[in-house]
């Protein structure tokens, strides 16, 4: 196949202006596709070659564009010889970590000949979103070059400077090497003065922003996060956000609540899940059931709400996290909540939400307390009161709290006295339940009106 | 020690080199004697040669890229095989003969490769390198050259004498040139060496070149510099025999006789340990043991006698509360244990999980949880830790301050750090929750040594007022204390201590 018939969808994505078409041409997976285009031509005509191709094919372009494209595919070229290279190795089974290398950093190059074309104004503004797709591949290409660079040296030497043996050269070199291409396309977007909001690069400024995101929490340098969308909150003149596509906007709206969650801003985080749920496409269950991994431990920390056996039963990948998590909170049930929590731990632990799932202990303790509460049954009826009248207990013996924690924690843990008195003393300060303690009576006194807030009683 | 000075050198220029056979410069210092422009007659006849490809031979045997310890016979050899290996696959017209390094770079760079791996090799089983002990006497100039290569070509007259001899062409730099560069404009003065930088900076250049532009290099070709290879990592091998040293920050590469080798750090760590029993002066024993992992560090010792100092060091540092270099210490140890070193993980896993309780930095709590395996946290210290943690996540403070009192190892101190954030967590805790207590109850609840610890803590905690004295029927005083009174002091006094988490030393 000749260079020209190789770039002919090039040609046709490029005059129908559909950047995602125009993507899927610079797409590096499957290796297979890269053959046609690998095989018209080598190392040492590639140029030539390419540049006859966008010359004849693209009539009636600005020479410097066509430069640009000629840049953009010698650099394409380049990387697809690098990864079906790598490719040949992998499938002869001597893959080395210079491969991977090879490919992410020719790879790299082609996303910064973009990145200069876009940036000087040579390639149309609407490539931009070409770019997106060009750099999500090199954040894959990273990932895999620092994981072949991990398997070939576990440990590096640190520099001969430095004071201690072991060097602080990241685990992640090129990803985060990655990350700073990408925030530069993400300076390139925010910084386009076009008046003209409809030939802006603006519009790719969330879903750029989103692939920053993505890496940073691979890198885990979530901190990162929080400085990206300060300076889109500070960007005075973006275009209006309900007109972005609703998959960017549902996209940043996910990672802004999980960012707000994981700052333990729980109210923040809340509102931003929840707007990303609403407007999340029904049909993508993965993307939904991410939302709510973090929307239910939101929940139960600012509603001290549990999700409902209809929405678990939704997704069953959930139903299998927190189901018996949920119904031992609805229960009271300690000894099931820690057994649950227990197993769930490393799922837990691996989404982030352990420690605040820890935190709804609380409401599995409240719902046991007021359970004892309601068992007190009522105050006997004075003269002149009448049934409407009637009072709950509301001065209980310690002991009672006592009794019912030693039950409800299965009776493997001991729980003296004093820790029993911690624990509620904690209910009290957290404002789950109303009353005080008197350790002279060995009672708790509740208040006589919503004892436990939020529950009916 | 004396180091061999330049005059010593020059009083035996005719001396068989005694350097390694890692090229050790990179460039020439002065233009070498002049030497006749070499036609390369080893060239095959038949093939017809581009005058590009007559360009690349000339350059090659072009005096100022001499490289030392490259002899012409290699580099001859070496440009034998490039040309035959492009000239076999009919790619001489391919190549951009300009930009394709040299045959004595690509030697170059595959020695040094090969010594990287080698020093690395022998590292893991010696860990003071392989010429640690004949380095420094003046005697070692007459000790025979590794390489027969350099020694039968010992009348490359490029290679000017003092080079070989001096200590500092045993230093190898895979790649650092420009501290060494700027260490021997230190020592020569060299005038010329600002063309060496030009010179340095056009062959940087054309390496890049050929990476970008070239991708049908030979498969001899030295791998592609990576990080690590950017940086300075060969290992220094010291000479110094004095147990103490002060400490002071690296800004050149260290010279040997200022670095003391393992047997010598190991009875240096000895006598620390010895001084720190018995004056327990931190400023010093701090200073000390950051020198001593400054030696370690130049040489490259990465062993278990590595992981006992830092090991040592952080404990010092933890019993002194000086969480900066406890915590540089921790981050060493981590990386060291991944190694499979011997020491005690555990114990220190263990201090990590409490550390991060004492910072409240989730996130990396997070990481350390995801990093445990169910067999670590059964493990005692490690099970410990994680009780404290979990016991502050649910707010148990009568199983805190219990377990405060087990804490096996150096727990405590770490323990220390955030005990009375946690004290005034657990009042502002119980002001709400009970009218009044009793003193002892206090007491006993937040394990203060005696009552009149606790009565003090609340004193100076702005608590006096609520503090209420009886007599009991036997006239001995009893305290009660109106926590109630006292409750949005103690919850102030509670947010401020927790928003005040001094994380120094963190990065």
């Amino acid at each position: 196949m000749s260079t020209e018939a190789a770039l002919a969808g090039f040609q046709q994505a490029y005059y129908k202006h559909d950047a995602l078409e125009l993507a899927s041409c610079l797409k590096p997976t499957p290796v297979d596709r890269l053959y046609d285009f690998w095989r018209s031509t080598n190392e040492a005509r590639v140029e030539h070659t390419v540049k006859h191709a966008i010359t004849y094919g693209l009539s009636g372009i600005e020479r410097s564009e066509a430069q640009g494209w000629i840049d953009v595919f010698v650099g394409f070229w380049r990387a697809s010889d690098k990864i079906i290279k790598a490719d040949q190795a992998q499938n002869q089974g001597r893959l080395s970590e210079r491969h991977a290398v090879e490919v992410y950093e020719t790879w790299k190059d082609l996303v910064q000949t973009f990145q200069k074309y876009i940036g000087n104004g040579t390639l149309p503004h609407w490539i931009i979103f070409t770019l997106y797709f060009v750099a999500n591949d090199l954040r894959r290409f990273a990932i895999k070059a620092d994981a072949q660079l991990a398997k070939a040296k576990p440990v590096t030497f640190s520099a001969g400077l430095s004071d201690d043996i072991v060097a602080t050269t990241p685990k992640n070199q090129k990803l985060e090497e990655a990350a700073r291409v990408f925030s530069r396309i993400f300076a390139l977007c925010m910084s386009d003065r076009n008046p003209n909001l409809s030939e802006s690069r603006k519009w790719a400024v969330y879903c750029i922003a989103n692939l920053q995101f993505k890496t940073y929490f691979k890198l885990k340098t979530i901190t990162l996060c929080k400085n990206l969308i300060k300076s889109i909150e500070a960007q005075a003149d973006m275009p209006p956000w309900n007109l972005y596509p609703k998959a960017h906007r549902v996209t940043y709206m996910y990672y802004c609540g999980v960012i707000a969650f994981l700052q333990e801003d729980y109210n923040k985080a809340e509102t931003a899940l929840f707007n990303s749920w609403a407007y999340c496409y029904k049909g993508s269950t993965k993307n939904r059931e991410l939302i709510l991994t973090y929307l239910i431990p939101c929940r139960l920390i600012t509603k001290s709400e549990i999700p409902s056996a209809q929405i678990l039963q939704e997704f069953p990948h959930l139903q299998n996290l927190f189901g018996d998590l949920v119904s031992s909170i609805k229960r009271g049930d300690l000894a099931g909540f820690d057994k649950a929590f227990a197993e769930g731990e490393p799922e837990f632990v691996r989404r982030r939400v352990f420690l605040t799932l820890e935190r709804s202990r609380d409401i599995a303790l409240r719902n046991l307390l007021r359970k004892v509460f309601l068992a007190a049954g009522y105050e006997d009826l004075k003269e002149g009161q009448t049934e409407k009248d009637r009072m709950r207990r509301t001065r209980i013996p310690l002991a009672h709290f006592a009794t019912a924690l030693r039950m409800g924690s299965g009776g493997g843990q001991t729980v003296d006295d004093e820790e029993v008195e911690c624990l509620l003393a904690n209910m009290i300060y957290k404002g789950l339940m109303k009353g005080y303690i008197s350790r002279e009576h060995a009672m708790v006194v509740l208040n006589k009106k919503g004892a436990f807030p939020g529950t009916g009683v | 020690m004396a180091l061999p000075t330049t005059t010593v050198a020059w009083s035996n220029p005719l001396q068989p080199p005694a350097y390694n056979p890692v090229a050790a410069r990179t460039t020439l210092a002065r233009p070498p004697p002049a030497q006749p422009a070499a036609v390369p007659s080893e060239k095959p006849k038949k093939v017809e040669w581009t005058p590009e490809v007559r360009d690349y031979v000339g350059r090659a045997f072009e005096p100022e890229n001499t490289i030392a310890g490259i002899s012409k016979e290699d580099t001859t050899n070496k440009l034998r095989d490039v040309l035959s290996y492009f000239a076999e696959r009919s790619q001489l017209e391919g190549i951009d003969w300009s930009t394709y390094p040299l045959p004595q770079e690509l030697l170059r760079d595959e020695r040094a490769a090969a010594w990287a791996q080698a020093q690395n090799n022998s590292l893991l089983s010696s860990p003071h390198g392989p010429a640690n002990s004949t380095f420094d006497t003046p005697q070692s100039k007459k000790r025979k050259s590794q390489d027969k290569t350099d020694l039968s070509e010992s009348a490359d007259a490029s290679v000017p004498p003092w080079r070989r001899t001096n200590l500092e062409s045993r230093i190898t730099y895979a790649n650092g040139h420009s501290e060494k560069r700027h260490k021997k404009n230190a020592l020569s003065g060299d005038a010329t060496s600002k063309f060496d930088q030009a010179d340095l900076e056009k062959r940087k250049q054309r390496f890049q070149l050929s990476k970008n532009g070239n991708s049908s290099t030979p498969p001899w070709n030295s791998p592609k510099p990576d990080s690590d290879a950017d940086m300075d990592n060969t290992p220094c091998v010291g000479t110094n025999m004095s147990l103490e040293k002060s400490y002071f920050r690296l800004t050149a590469p260290p010279k040997p006789e200022t670095v003391r080798p393992q047997h010598v750090l190991e009875k240096t760590l000895a006598m620390l340990r010895k001084k720190w029993k018995a004056d327990k002066n931190y400023g010093y024993m701090c200073n000390q043991f950051k020198s001593l992992r400054q030696d370690l560090t130049v040489q490259h010792i990465k062993n278990d006698f590595t992981v006992k100092v830092y090991e040592s060091h952080a404990r010092i540092a933890l019993e002194q509360g000086d969480m900066g270099e406890y915590n540089q210490c921790q981050t060493q140890l981590k990386a060291l244990y991944s190694q499979n070193l011997a020491g005690n993980p555990d114990e220190f896993t263990a201090y990590r999980v409490l550390y991060f309780v004492y910072t409240c930095n989730k996130t990396d709590m997070n990481d350390l949880l995801a990093e445990l395996t169910p067999a670590d946290k059964i493990k005692p210290e490690i099970k410990h830790a994680l009780d404290v943690r979990s016991s502050l996540a649910v707010g148990n403070y009568h199983k805190f301050f219990r377990l405060y009192t087990i804490a096996p190892r150096m727990g405590s101190y770490l323990m220390d750090m955030f005990i009375e954030r946690e004290r005034l967590h657990a009042l502002a805790n119980i002001s709400r929750a009970y009218m009044t207590v009793g003193l002892r109850f206090l007491t006993d609840e937040l394990q203060f040594g005696d009552d009149d610890e606790c009565r003090e803590f609340l004193e100076s905690h702005g608590a006096s007022q609520a503090i209420d004295k009886k007599l009991d029927e036997h006239g001995k005083p009893q305290f009660r204390v109106k926590v109630k009174e006292a409750a949005s002091v103690f919850e102030s006094l509670r947010q401020a201590a927790f928003a005040l988490v001094d994380i120094k030393g963190q990065k």
